[in-house]
């Protein structure tokens, strides 16, 4: 089983698209300004907060290895 | 009367300084009533930036919704065609709200992203050497005729599918295309000729991919088809959106850019000396600052579809709504020193490719191109020097598209 994953949004740069709640939406939804917000880093499976992280068309979403620190995306 | 400002966003004014015109109108009357054409003209960033991300309330189903006769006015006569081209602007992707746009996007949106979009770079950077090369054999260039459009150009066509030989063909009929944004009272005959040309010829690219899928966006919109998200005529509609947008947006980017690295030498300088030592890279924080600083497309329509209160205003539900990103990118309230080139800016959250749900699709190819395209000019001239004093621009309302840019280099 995978281990835990620690995922941020660059608010900077994320545009709203709401592509991460679409694709993995127990891990992300929009905040107040309709930017993305994570809910839950492990809320989604880890294959669909990777492809969500993907999809960011800024590529505003960074995802690593909680435990060994990896960066996994981008 | 808020604001002395004539209405006609047609005129001189308006097309030669729309960051004098715009920046007039968000400084006097930012959400503002333009009696001339019966529209709200939307100037302020926080403003724009609230509507795009309330896509709910601002539906882009304009042409579909829209019944209303086309502004400026056109003839009388022509409006059976207005009604094909109606028809047909209706099909594009972007013309949809959700849940089906996200259902059309959806199909292409991997094919754009970030990631994906990388493997095109070698391939672009190969293209402006070979014009570059060119260009320095007659030690001067045009740079809109003979950089920033083939470029693009060559890029989409490759991505397309399409032979290179049709550049010339597919440039002919992309700009009859562009007189949906102008105000020219016979512009329906050629947006309608145009249109119908390139369904013509992009018909049979479209059943050929069908039945033999190949690695080309074509063969994705054509997969949409196969999946019942799109109709046969859809995919042949949104292949011309995205041979237009694809290579249009760039050319202006390119060309806009290019021009305000000539107006402003210091920044050029800075270009040029590089230190690679910034996240993200200096060449992409200009690439950025050129969108904000003087954006290919200018303004954007919705309509609305409900009433909603904006800046102390009553917008009524089926109004008619444009923003403009010129005077969005240029708002005090957002950017510091809003009229100052300057390359280095960041964050820089501009809105050259709008934003929410329908940021621009091919915002990534659209970087690259310009990352490349003035990391290239820096690194291959001391200097570009400007061979004209006038700025001709196309008199349209959506893009900021120099008919012409004469240079000779260093």
């Amino acid at each position: 089983m995978a281990g835990k994953l620690q995922v941020t949004i660059d608010l900077n740069v994320c545009v709203g698209n709401a592509m991460c709640p679409h694709i993995a939406g127990k891990s992300f939804d929009l905040n107040d300004d309709r930017q993305g917000r994570v809910i839950d880093p492990d809320g989604d499976t880890r294959e669909n907060v990777l492809e969500a992280a993907e999809a960011c068309p800024v590529s505003a979403i960074m995802v690593v290895d909680a435990e060994s620190g990896e960066q996994l995306f981008p | 009367m808020v604001t002395a400002i004539n209405d006609d966003m047609f005129s001189g004014l308006a097309i030669e300084d729309p960051y004098a015109y715009y920046g007039q109108l968000r400084e006097e009357d930012p959400v503002h009533w333009n009696e001339k054409y019966n529209l709200w003209v939307l100037t302020r960033y926080e403003d724009v930036v609230w509507c795009t991300r309330h896509n709910e309330i601002f539906s882009s189903a304009v042409f579909k919704n829209d019944y209303r006769a086309p502004y400026p006015e056109v003839e009388e006569s022509d409006m059976g065609l207005y009604d094909d081209v109606r028809k047909f602007f209706a099909s594009w992707f972007i013309q949809h709200d959700r849940p089906v746009h996200m259902d059309m996007r959806r199909v292409l949106h991997g094919y754009f992203t970030p990631k994906s979009m990388e493997q095109w770079r070698p391939m672009v950077k190969s293209v402006i050497k070979d014009l570059l090369d060119e260009a320095d054999e007659q030690g001067e260039m045009d740079i809109m005729r003979d950089f920033a459009t083939p470029l693009p150009l060559f890029v989409i066509a490759q991505m397309m599918g399409m032979p290179y030989e049709d550049r010339k063909f597919i440039r002919m009929l992309a700009e009859k295309l562009l007189f949906i944004g102008r105000g020219d009272i016979g512009r329906m005959q050629p947006l309608h000729d145009g249109i119908y040309e390139l369904i013509d010829y992009l018909s049979p690219v479209v059943e050929a991919r069908i039945k033999n899928p190949e690695d080309d966006f074509i063969s994705v919109l054509a997969d949409g088809e196969r999946k019942g998200i799109y109709t046969r005529e859809q995919v042949v509609s949104n292949a011309i959106l995205l041979l237009l947008a694809g290579h249009e947006t760039t050319i202006n980017l390119i060309c806009n850019g290019s021009l305000a690295f000539m107006q402003h030498p210091d920044q050029w300088a800075a270009l040029k000396n590089d230190q690679g030592d910034v996240v993200p890279p200096l060449i992409n924080r200009a690439t950025e600052e050129c969108l904000r600083y003087d954006p290919p497309v200018k303004s954007i329509q919705r309509i609305a579809g409900e009433d909603v209160e904006l800046g102390g205003k009553l917008i009524r539900k089926n109004d008619r709504i444009r923003w403009f990103i010129t005077g969005a990118n240029r708002d005090p309230e957002k950017f510091e020193d809003p009229d100052t080139f300057n390359i280095n800016r960041w964050p820089n959250a501009h809105v050259g490719f709008g934003s929410g749900i329908h940021h621009c699709l091919g915002a990534t190819l659209a970087r690259l191109e310009g990352q490349e395209a003035f990391k290239a000019l820096a690194d291959r001239y001391e200097s570009l020097n400007l061979e004209t004093k006038e700025f001709d621009y196309q008199p349209s309302i959506t893009f900021r598209s120099l008919k012409a840019l004469p240079v000779t280099m260093n």
